[in-house]
């Protein structure tokens, strides 16, 4: 019984994951991409939170406040300088990112 | 230890640090220690007396390097496990911390006149800077996963912040967010690959923390002896190895490399180039011969591949560059692929080794020889005076030798150690690594490297047929550069350390 239920909070968790890994590498917007970043810390976390839960180990309930932590730390600074970029260019299209090139 | 505590909960006796384990870390609290005091410098200190940030900064880091010269456990040849298994160090994280804060120095003395020519904060530079360098210290000396992930975000969110660091600046800000989505994708994997190792091998009996490095080799080793390693735990391996190897910028996970090289400040780039890359390297290395040395038999093949073509896509990539900063970020992509095929023959041949060097003293060298030629040719690039940071054509090197030819010197002694000229040292570190791949028979990776090796001589040698034998255009003179006094001892040492510094690994046998 125990065993389903932890498949099920895994086939969610790998979802949103692949769900993530899919807006980064397909949609152009770099909020989104940004947001879709996020989503997939948020699927780990949500595994890590059923592991703990279905192994009976405290570590990874308390990692995930760790991630968290990390996470909060890295949309300050990652929104900042998507800001910053945009007061610059004026727009977040990352097609719009052409200035390095060869 | 705090009595109370030890009262309520009899395990916190087991798990409390002791006062020796706060001794081990004493260079990372001092380094991070060292950031504060840049920003407390910044509130007090009258503006005329700013100059003295990054003097501070210098000066606290070459005494940390030499207290842990001193005190580190340079004579204990057994592992030292402190803070009940979240640390463990021995002879050769001691030697990349030393990487660590030599890359740090260095890229100061790049930073301050850098930073001061574009009106950026030198204080909030080097603060940022000496908190990635603290992380990246305890980043190498993580047997947990816990610390390891702290470790490797801190340096990453910091590191965020150096690329995009001159605001006003387009490009910076490009490679900024660049790297930014390309960071925060391998961390994702990487956190996902923990995820599924602790949730796999959390269930297995016997193992009480399956983010422990040392229990997941043991649980590992059982599991494969058994023939039963689970599908979940070999996704977990192969995620956190990716999102390594992104760090590291190893093939395929190279692509974010040129954009975010090209666009950086050139003293973050350096810094990218070798701190960042030293702490890819490394990390790959402990994983890949500590917890996961029992899948050896499935990891070996995919680095001997990655290897050998992130030797051939670096190479082949910076032969088709004109820009410098680029065609240094690519070649650096090969000196990747190089570390990568050390820790593949470490992985074939467990107790290989070249000249008496193991291979991770091996990989220790190589990153001193890489941070030594990589921080002469960017004093070059710096000292360069250029409209925008992020070009930097190989024409704008013109009679660099003419106009300075310390410079010009600095650049040959850096361009010739990268390149691999005998007797530079990073001739001697590419010979140990050779020499790692013909003890363990890694023909088609010695092969490739060698290839490699070929081909870097030729894009080397463009940029410095610029800067030496070229005269410039219509025989028009250009102004000589003047150096100021640091920056021409620092040319000296590095170069004497270019020079001599490989002899002095041979003889060190």
């Amino acid at each position: 019984m125990e065993n389903t239920a932890l498949a099920h909070h895994l086939l969610l968790a790998g979802l949103l994951f692949v769900l993530g890994l899919t807006g980064v590498l397909v949609r152009r917007n770099l909020l989104v991409v940004y947001m879709c970043l996020e989503l997939m810390l948020a699927a780990a976390t949500l595994a890590l939170v059923a592991f703990s839960r279905f192994n009976r180990t405290m570590d990874g309930a308390v990692l995930v406040f760790f991630v968290i932590t990390v996470a909060a730390a890295e949309v300050a600074v990652g929104l900042a300088l998507i800001v910053a970029l945009f007061r610059k260019r004026g727009t977040v299209q990352s097609d719009a990112l052409t200035t390095l090139r060869d | 230890m705090i009595p109370f505590f030890a009262a309520v909960d009899p395990a916190f006796k087991l798990l409390a640090p002791r006062s020796a384990d706060w001794l081990t870390i004493l260079p990372e609290i001092a380094v991070a220690g060292l950031s504060l005091l840049c920003l407390l410098q910044a509130m007090l200190l009258p503006k005329a007396l700013r100059a003295l940030i990054p003097v501070t900064a210098r000066t606290g880091l070459i005494l940390v390097a030499l207290m842990s010269l001193v005190a580190g456990p340079w004579t204990q040849a057994a592992d030292v496990e402190s803070f009940a298994g979240l640390l463990r160090q021995n002879l050769p994280t001691d030697g990349v911390r030393a990487v660590f804060l030599l890359s740090a120095l260095l890229t100061s003395f790049l930073a301050e006149r850098f930073l001061r020519e574009r009106d950026a904060a030198v204080a909030d530079y080097h603060h940022v800077l000496l908190v990635v360098t603290a992380a990246f210290m305890l980043l190498v000396q993580s047997n947990h996963f816990v610390t390891f992930f702290l470790a490797l975000e801190t340096a990453a969110v910091g590191l965020y912040v150096l690329v995009g660091y001159l605001r006003r600046s387009a490009a910076s800000l490009e490679a900024g967010v660049k790297y930014l989505v390309a960071g925060g994708l391998s961390s994702a994997l990487l956190l996902m690959g923990i995820v599924l190792v602790y949730g796999a091998l959390g269930a297995v009996p016997g193992v009480t923390d399956s983010l422990n490095f040392t229990q997941i080799g043991k649980a590992l080793a059982a599991q494969s002896a058994a023939g039963a390693v689970s599908p979940l735990t070999l996704a977990g391996v192969a995620l956190i190895l990716g999102g390594v190897a992104f760090k590291l910028g190893a093939f395929p996970f190279h692509a974010w490399i040129p954009d975010v090289y090209q666009g950086a400040p050139t003293p973050t780039t350096a810094f990218l180039g070798t701190a960042s890359k030293a702490a890819g390297a490394f990390t790959l290395l402990i994983l890949a011969t500590g917890p996961f040395a029992p899948l050896a038999v499935k990891v070996a093949p995919l680095l001997a591949v990655g290897a050998v073509l992130t030797l051939l896509a670096g190479n082949l990539g910076a032969l088709a560059t004109t820009d410098v900063k680029r065609t240094l970020a690519l070649s650096g992509v090969s000196h990747a692929g190089f570390i990568l095929a050390a820790v593949t023959a470490a992985l074939v041949l467990p107790g290989v080794d070249a000249f008496g060097y193991d291979v991770e003293q091996v990989v220790v060298l190589y990153l001193l020889a890489y941070v030594v030629g990589t921080f002469l040719t960017a004093q070059a690039l710096v000292a360069l005076p250029a409209l925008e940071d992020h070009r930097r054509p190989q024409l704008a090197l013109r009679g660099l030798l003419r106009r300075s030819p310390l410079l010009g010197g600095a650049l040959g002694f850096g361009i010739g150690s990268l390149a691999g000229i005998p007797p530079s040292v990073g001739f001697i570190a590419k010979l140990l690594v050779l020499a790692l791949l013909v003890a363990a028979k890694l023909w088609w990776v010695l092969g490739a490297a060698l290839i490699g090796v070929a081909i870097s001589i030729h894009y080397y040698f463009s940029i410095l047929r610029e800067a030496v034998v070229r005269p410039t255009e219509d025989d028009e003179e250009l102004a000589p550069l003047e150096l100021p006094l640091g920056t021409r001892v620092l040319v000296f040492v590095l170069a004497a350390a270019s020079l001599l510094g490989g002899l002095f690994m041979l003889a060190g046998r």
